[in-house]
């Protein structure tokens, strides 16, 4: 079937991300990734969305990552919009006002989690009490704004092809072909790597049959399964699915399990927003130049 | 290029590129500007995220000076295409304004880089209480994922001065078959109808494949070059189907009336892909006759001129007619038989077959366009024309006026097409 091509990154837009060449490291980034992508998700479960829609969302949210630095636009605000976005094109369209009481919420707690991770007693003494916030006030209407945009510059950076092709039905046709359906576990390991990897840049790199070789990869071995790996019939090539490929797609998705200290984790959260991003950049520069 | 001493230079040293219709305010959005300066550069250039106006590189030798083609980062993907952010529509160069449609603006322009013609459509965004219209998502989703030699060939989407300015590029495609129709002093042959069926089968068979409902098709929303072949246009309707639909169902404001399928006229939520077919039926027998089959004036005389000429649906010809919204409003004529014979004489059984199967009240029961697609009627004599062959079309109506000389867009067409004929 030939369908349209969804668009991947360029070797040029691989090489140097917009971000990385505003001076953020490449790991850094790839948590600012994960986090952004954290947020829609968990914003898609407290607005009920579709899967389908949020999955769409991270997949567009990594993709502008390619076309624009973190220090234009925060990660809060385009990931607000992606899953706007994702949401019509989805068929499943979701009110502003609705989106943005769940992003203002979880951009607080951030906020409250960022103010007491550092402090003695990170535990429950402080817990995070979310209090609504007035429509009438600022704070609507700079997120309502934020949002506009955001949805606005997701589609003109990406020059309007939004096309976006979800993996779960290559998956099931793979398993299928693999004779892994019977056991219960592969299918849903797999599923959950898929899903995993959603929040990594793989969806914007690779096409999806190297993303769903690399999710039975990490399934089989994990539960030891074997598949035909002799030179001559290799399973991944049956998909057209290049081991290199594959194996870069695992390392993207095992990276998202490493551990993370506390002050990666303080970091990740004070650059939620471009404000925040600058910040960090200016204070990187002074650090340079002192022993 | 050298386009610079063109003949519409001066109109554009105005700062919109539409300048005329557009008077509403601007809404001041924070277009970020990006600033480079401080940036690090290195020494085979640098890739600058933001353009203004200068079209994205697309060349693909920048793989030389990088890493071997199999790195860990570096897959190769060569057939898909990379993100390009939009162009700005100062990359074209304005010609005229073809027509003002229901939802957008056509114009006709030029790609200054390239010197093809082409049409832009600028689409309506003054309202923004949700953002960017779903519609208008669908309608270039469509176009992108429909892509298909009888659909038309959307290009790129390009933006104007302000966030509010979104413009789709298609390929110019000289008629519309509406007004073909009206010019021509004769109707089509058979072995052109059968042409021009196929095609726009074909093209709706592909967007059905891929999940898209076209929801206006009739004969002005057909384009056809010089060449015969017909494209699919005016995506401003379409959507995906398949998606569970919300509590209200699918909207019944779909399709202009005289292509409305019957289920629609009469209130159905969750119809398919048959409401095109039906479309594509009344576009046939449009064809066969020269004039619209329904030329209604509303909803209820749209109706009974249906059942008139197919005769009132029976529980046979439709099981599912009493579950309809509407139908218990609706007293049912007399039983009585179908008109389609009478109506069209002198086409052959197999014809009169398919426009019957088109014309289907059954939703369930409608052909789809894969099968109509293998209709004996398409392979009986006479078989249908080569579209190479088709270099009449033009020509036979190249003896009538234009219908609407008063139109903005009539002068510029109609000189196009004078210009078409003469080669002939
Ligand atoms: N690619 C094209 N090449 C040439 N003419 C075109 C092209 N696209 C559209 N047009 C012309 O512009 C007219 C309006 O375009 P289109 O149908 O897409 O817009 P619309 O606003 O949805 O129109 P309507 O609501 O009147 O159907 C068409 O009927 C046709 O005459
Ligand atoms: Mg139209």
């Amino acid at each position: 079937m030939s369908t349209a091509l969804y668009p991947l990154a360029s070797l040029v837009q691989i090489e140097k991300t917009p971000s990385r060449e505003d001076g953020i490291p490449e790991e850094l980034e790839l948590d600012l990734r994960a986090h952004g992508c954290k947020l829609i998700h968990e914003a898609g479960i407290l607005l009920k969305q579709k899967q389908v829609a949020v999955a769409t969302a991270q997949i567009l949210f990594q993709r502008f990552w390619y076309v624009t630095s973190m220090k234009q636009f925060g990660i809060g605000d385009i990931g607000m919009g992606a899953l706007y976005l994702a949401s019509k094109l989805e068929e499943c369209p979701i009110r502003m006002r609705d989106l943005i009481n769940v992003y203002d919420e979880l951009l607080r707690r951030d906020a409250h989690r960022l103010k007491y991770s550092t402090g003695p007693s990170s535990s429950s003494a402080h817990e995070f009490k979310y209090i609504p916030m007035s429509y009438f006030g600022s704070t609507f209407y700079d997120l309502k704004d934020a949002l506009v945009v955001a949805e606005m510059q997701i589609l003109k950076r990406l020059g309007f092809n939004v096309n976006v092709v979800l993996p779960y039905g290559t998956l099931v046709n793979y398993l299928r072909l693999l004779g892994l359906t019977e056991r219960e576990d592969v299918p849903s390991k797999a599923w959950g790597y898929l899903n995993d990897a959603l929040q990594t840049p793989v969806y914007a790199l690779y096409a999806v049959p190297t993303i769903v070789s690399a999710a039975i990869m990490l399934a089989t071995r994990q539960l030891g399964i074997a598949l035909p790996s002799s030179p001559e019939s290799c399973w991944w090539e049956l998909f057209d699915a290049d081991w290199e490929d594959v194996w870069s797609v695992a390392g993207y998705i095992m990276r998202l399990y490493r551990e993370r200290t506390p002050e990666d984790h303080a970091r990740v959260l004070s650059m939620v927003t471009k404000k925040g991003v600058r910040s960090w950049l200016e204070d990187q520069k002074p650090a340079v130049l002192l022993p | 290029m050298s386009d610079v001493a063109g003949p519409s230079t001066p109109s554009r040293k105005r700062s919109r590129w539409d300048t005329e219709e557009d008077t509403t305010p601007q809404v001041d959005k924070p277009v970020p500007k990006r600033r480079t300066k401080s940036k690090v550069t290195t020494s085979a250039g640098t890739y600058t995220p933001e353009r203004t106006a200068t079209p994205p590189v697309r060349s693909q030798s920048v793989a030389g000076r990088l890493r071997p083609s199999h790195s860990r980062h570096v897959p190769p993907r060569t057939e898909h295409p990379p993100f390009m952010p939009s162009r700005s529509v100062y990359c074209y160069e304005r010609l005229n304004s073809i027509e003002e449609g229901s939802y957008g603006v056509v114009f006709r322009a030029r790609d200054k880089e390239t010197g093809d013609i082409v049409a832009l459509k600028k689409l309506k965004l003054d309202e923004e209480k949700h953002g960017f219209p779903i519609t208008a998502l669908r309608e270039i989703n469509s176009l992108m994922v429909c892509k298909h030699e009888n659909v038309v060939g959307i290009r790129e989407v390009v933006v104007g001065d302000t966030l509010t300015q979104v413009f789709i590029v298609m390929d110019f495609i000289e008629h519309d078959l509406k007004t073909l129709l009206s010019v021509m002093p004769s109707p089509f042959l058979q072995s052109e109808v059968k042409t021009l069926m196929l095609q726009l089968l074909s093209a709706v068979a592909h967007c059905h494949e891929r999940w898209i409902l076209h929801r206006d098709l009739k004969t002005s929303n057909l384009l056809m070059n010089n060449r015969g072949t017909i494209k699919v246009a005016d995506f401003g309707l379409a959507r995906r189907y398949g998606d569970p639909v919300g509590v209200g169902g699918l909207t019944q404001l779909v399709v202009t009336l005289w292509y409305r399928a019957p289920e629609i006229l009469l209130g159905a939520t969750t119809y398919s892909t048959a409401i095109d077919m039906w479309s594509v039926g009344c576009i046939f027998a449009e064809l066969l006759l020269n004039e619209p089959l329904f030329q209604a004036k509303g909803e209820i005389e749209m109706i009974s001129m249906i059942f008139k000429l197919l005769g009132p649906p029976t529980s046979q010809t439709w099981p599912d007619f009493l579950n309809l919204p509407l139908a218990k409003t609706i007293t049912l004529p007399a039983p009585q038989p179908s008109q389609l014979r009478q109506k069209f004489p002198y086409v052959t059984s197999a014809g009169l077959d398919l426009l019957s199967r088109l014309l289907a009240y059954d939703p369930e029961t409608r052909i789809s366009a894969e099968e109509a697609l293998k209709h004996p009627y398409f392979t009986e004599s006479p078989l249908p024309k080569h579209p190479d062959l088709f270099g009449s079309f033009p020509s036979a109506a190249a003896g009538e006026k234009r219908r609407k000389p008063d139109s903005p867009s009539a002068p510029a067409r109609a000189a196009d097409y004078k210009l078409l004929t003469e080669f002939d």
